[in-house]
C-alpha cells in the first residue's frame, strides 16, 4: 500500500470515528466539570468553589500561582483559595480551567511528537492572546470566548497526533509494514484535526462560537467582519509571520491571510506593531 | 497629478472609487475589465491601479500576470469581494502593494492609496520586534484635535471606584483634562472614540486582569503611556507593574508630590519653555503656588539646550520672553540672570521680553536693571537688527 493510500485511509478511519462517536476524546477532570458547573451560578461562593478545586491539588496550585501573580496589593500575606479565586473573578476562572485542562492535552510523553506538540501549544496560547487583544478593536470588554476560541483552535492536533501514533505501532509492529513520512503526517493531521477539535469542543460544552473558530478559523468570513473566527484567523496568521508555530509554514499563505486581515479587521501598520510587540516575551511568560 | 486608473466590472464601484480618489486631488480613469485595463495601460502611464479580481473577458489576476510580465510594474492595490488566501495569495506572488476587501470604508481606501503613491510602499512588513522601543505619547493638551478627528483628551483613569476619579481631579491642574471610567466596557469604549496621553489603569478592578486591560488598551491607544494605578505594599509594585506592561506606578491614596512628579513626567516639562527662532518663550504657570520652585528649575533644565541650539544656527541674539511666567518674589528675577550669564558665555546678546511690572522689578536690583528690556517680542527684534 503506498503511503498517499495510507494517508487517505487513515483520514478516513478518523473522519468515520467522529461520524460515529467512536473516537476517543479526552475528557474534562471530574474537578474541572463540576466547578465549571457551578460557576454558572452568578450568586455561587468561591469558598465553594475552592472547596470543589481543592480536591485537584495541582490545579488548585497553579490558580493560586497566577492569581498571586496577577496580584499587585497582595503584600507577602499569603493568599487562600478562595481568595485568590475571588481576586482572578468567576470568568477568568473557567478561562483557567479550561485552559489547564488543554494543556495536558498538548503534553505528551512519546519524544516523537512531545517537542512539536509543545510547539503548538505555544502557538496556540500566542493566538488565544493576540484574539483577545484583537477583539478590543470592536471595543468589546469580554474576551473570555476570544481567548479560548484562540487557545483550542487547534486543539485537535494532539488528538490526532497520538491516533496516528496508535496507528504507527499497529501497522508496523503488528503488521510489520512502513507507515507515513513525516510530510504526510502532517497532512493527514493538517485535514482532520478541525474536525476532531470540533468533537472535542462540543464535548467539552465550550460556546458555539468557539467551536465555530475551531472549525472554520482556516478562512475569513465575509459575511461577518466582526466576527470572532475573523479575530482568530487574523491572531493565528500574525503569530505564525511572528514566528509562533509548530512546523514549517506556507510563508505566502500567512501573507495573504496578514494582508486579508488588514483589512478585514482594520488593523492598520500601527495596531499591528502594538499587536505583536514583545508577544514572544508575553507568551513565554505564560509557558509552564 | 498623480492619476490612478480603476478597474472594475461594476459600475457603481468604479463611480465610488472615483469619487474618493478625486477628492484626494488624484485624476482617475476608468475600465470594466482586464482587457479594457490593459488597453488603457498600453496608452499611458498611470501612478496606482485598483483592481478587482473577478471581471469578464478578463480578471483582475489575468490583468496582473500580463501587466508584469510585459513589464509593467505600476503598482497594484486589488479591491475585491473575494478574499480567500490562495486567491490573494496567488496575486501577492505576481506583485501587489495592497488589498481592500469590499465593501470598504473610505478612509480605508484613502489610506491606502495615499500610502502607495507616497512611497511607502502599501501593507509592509511591519510586525514589531522585541527591541522596540515602546511608542512616544502623542502631543499634549494644546493640541485640542488630532489628525484622526478624535477628540485628545489628556488623562483617562479606569477605576471601578469613582472616587478616584474625582480625588485626582481636584489634584490636577485645570487645563489637563481627564476622562473616568468605571468598567473595562467602558475603558475601551472611551479608547475607540478618543485619543489619551495617559492611561492610569486599576490594578484592582473586580473580574478584571488589569494587565490583559492595559494591553487591549494599547492596541486602541498605541501612543498613551499607561501607568498602574496601586496601592503601596510591600511588594516590589513596579518591578510588577513593568512587568505586566506598564510604563510607571502612581499610587493610591494619591498625594500632591506624587501627582506632580506625574505631571512633570508626562505633561508640565512638555511646552515650559519653547523656542521659535531665536525667540523663547516661557509658558504660564499652572501649578500650585507651592510647586513654583519646580517650575522655574524645570524652565532652567530646557533653557541651555534650547540656547544652545539657537546659537549653532548662528544667532547673534536670544529674545526670551517670560511675558507669561509669574513674577511674585525673585525665582524670575535670578532666573533672568541666569539665563542672561548662560547667553553671554556662548557669546549671543541676550534681551528679555516681559511686563511692565516685570520691569519695575528688574529695575530695582543692580544686578538686573542693566538687562536689554522690551515690551514685546517684535520690539526686541527691531532693536536687535537696528
Amino acid at each position: 500500500m503506498g503511503a498517499e493510500r495510507l494517508s487517505e485511509q487513515l483520514e478516513q478511519i478518523v473522519l468515520k470515528r467522529i461520524a460515529e462517536d467512536s473516537l476517543i476524546l479526552p475528557t474534562l477532570p471530574a474537578v474541572v466539570t463540576k466547578a465549571l458547573e457551578v460557576l454558572k451560578d452568578p450568586d455561587v461562593s468561591f469558598k465553594h468553589v475552592g472547596t470543589i478545586i481543592e480536591r485537584d491539588p495541582v490545579l488548585a496550585a497553579r490558580l493560586l500561582r497566577l492569581a498571586t501573580s496577577a496580584a499587585f496589593a497582595g503584600g507577602t500575606k499569603k493568599v487562600t483559595l478562595p481568595e485568590a479565586l475571588t481576586r482572578l473573578g468567576a470568568k477568568a476562572v473557567r478561562g483557567l480551567l479550561v485552559e489547564a485542562t488543554a494543556q495536558k492535552v498538548f503534553v505528551s510523553r512519546d519524544p516523537k511528537i512531545a517537542d512539536s506538540m509543545k510547539r503548538v501549544w505555544q502557538h496556540s496560547v500566542a493566538v488565544a492572546t493576540l484574539s483577545r487583544d484583537v477583539l478590543a478593536l470592536s471595543g468589546n470588554a469580554d474576551s473570555e470566548a476570544a481567548y479560548l476560541a484562540g487557545l483550542l483552535h487547534d486543539v485537535g492536533k494532539p488528538v490526532v497526533a497520538s491516533l496516528l501514533l496508535e496507528f504507527e505501532r499497529q501497522v508496523t509492529e503488528v503488521y510489520n509494514r512502513p507507515f507515513i513520512d513525516s510530510a504526510e503526517w502532517v497532512a493527514v493531521i493538517g485535514r482532520t484535526h478541525r474536525a476532531v477539535g470540533v468533537a472535542l469542543g462540543e464535548k467539552w460544552n465550550m460556546p458555539e462560537q468557539v467551536t465555530r473558530c475551531i472549525r472554520d478559523s482556516a478562512e475569513y468570513d465575509n459575511a461577518d467582519r466582526a466576527s470572532l473566527v475573523n479575530i482568530v484567523c487574523f491572531s493565528n496568521s500574525l503569530a505564525k509571520k511572528t514566528g509562533i508555530h509548530a512546523g514549517t509554514i506556507d510563508a505566502d499563505e500567512v501573507d495573504a491571510l496578514v494582508m486579508i486581515g488588514r483589512s478585514i479587521i482594520g488593523a492598520n501598520d500601527e495596531i499591528i506593531k502594538t499587536l505583536t510587540r514583545g508577544l514572544k516575551e508575553r507568551v513565554s511568560n505564560l509557558y509552564d | 497629478m498623480a492619476t490612478i486608473l480603476t478597474v472594475d466590472d461594476s459600475r457603481s464601484v468604479r463611480t465610488i472609487v472615483a469619487k474618493q480618489v478625486k477628492d484626494l486631488g488624484f485624476e482617475v480613469e476608468e475600465a470594466e475589465d482586464g482587457v479594457q485595463g490593459l488597453e488603457k495601460l498600453g496608452g499611458r502611464e498611470y501612478d496606482l491601479v485598483l483592481l478587482d479580481v473577478t471581471m469578464p473577458n478578463l480578471d483582475g489576476p489575468g490583468m496582473l500576470a500580463k501587466m508584469r510580465e510585459a513589464g509593467n510594474k505600476t503598482p497594484v492595490i486589488m479591491l475585491t469581494s473575494e478574499s480567500k488566501r490562495s486567491v490573494v495569495s496567488g496575486v501577492m506572488k505576481i506583485g501587489i502593494a495592497d488589498y481592500i476587501l469590499k465593501p470598504f470604508k473610505p478612509e480605508e481606501l484613502r489610506a491606502k492609496v495615499l500610502s502607495v503613491l507616497q512611497g511607502e510602499g502599501g501593507a509592509e512588513e511591519v510586525l514589531a520586534v522585541s527591541s522596540d522601543p515602546a511608542p512616544q505619547a502623542p502631543e499634549p493638551s494644546s493640541q485640542a484635535r488630532v489628525e484622526t478627528g478624535k477628540q485628545f483628551v489628556d488623562v483617562l483613569v479606569v477605576d471601578d471606584m469613582e472616587n478616584v476619579h474625582k480625588k485626582l481631579r481636584t489634584m490636577l491642574p485645570n487645563h489637563i483634562t481627564l476622562n473616568g471610567v468605571t468598567s473595562a466596557q467602558a475603558a475601551l469604549q472611551t479608547c475607540r472614540q478618543r485619543v489619551f496621553r495617559v492611561a492610569l489603569v486599576d490594578t484592582e478592578i473586580p473580574d478584571v486582569d488589569s494587565a490583559v486591560l492595559a494591553q487591549q488598551l494599547k492596541v486602541l491607544q498605541p501612543h498613551a503611556a499607561f501607568v498602574a494605578l496601586a496601592l503601596r505594599t510591600t511588594n516590589d509594585v513596579m518591578g510588577e507593574a513593568r512587568a505586566q506592561g506598564f510604563d510607571n506606578v502612581l499610587f493610591k491614596p494619591f498625594n500632591q508630590d506624587n501627582v506632580d512628579d506625574f505631571l512633570g513626567q508626562y505633561f508640565d516639562n512638555l511646552d515650559l519653555l519653547s523656542a521659535e527662532e531665536n525667540v523663547l518663550k516661557v509658558a504660564a504657570f499652572t501649578g500650585r503656588a507651592d510647586r513654583i520652585d519646580k517650575y522655574f528649575a524645570r524652565i532652567a533644565e530646557t533653557y541651555g539646550s534650547l540656547l544652545n541650539k539657537v546659537a549653532a544656527a548662528c544667532f547673534e541674539d536670544v529674545v526670551l520672553d517670560v511675558s507669561a511666567a509669574p513674577t511674585t518674589g525673585d525665582k524670575l528675577a535670578k532666573f533672568l540672570l541666569s539665563s542672561a550669564d548662560q547667553a553671554k558665555q556662548v557669546g549671543m546678546r541676550f534681551a528679555v521680553v516681559g511686563t511692565a511690572d516685570l520691569q519695575k522689578i528688574l529695575n530695582s536690583y543692580t544686578e538686573t536693571k542693566e538687562l536689554r528690556f522690551y515690551g514685546s517680542v517684535p520690539e526686541a527684534q527691531a532693536a536687535a537688527q537696528a
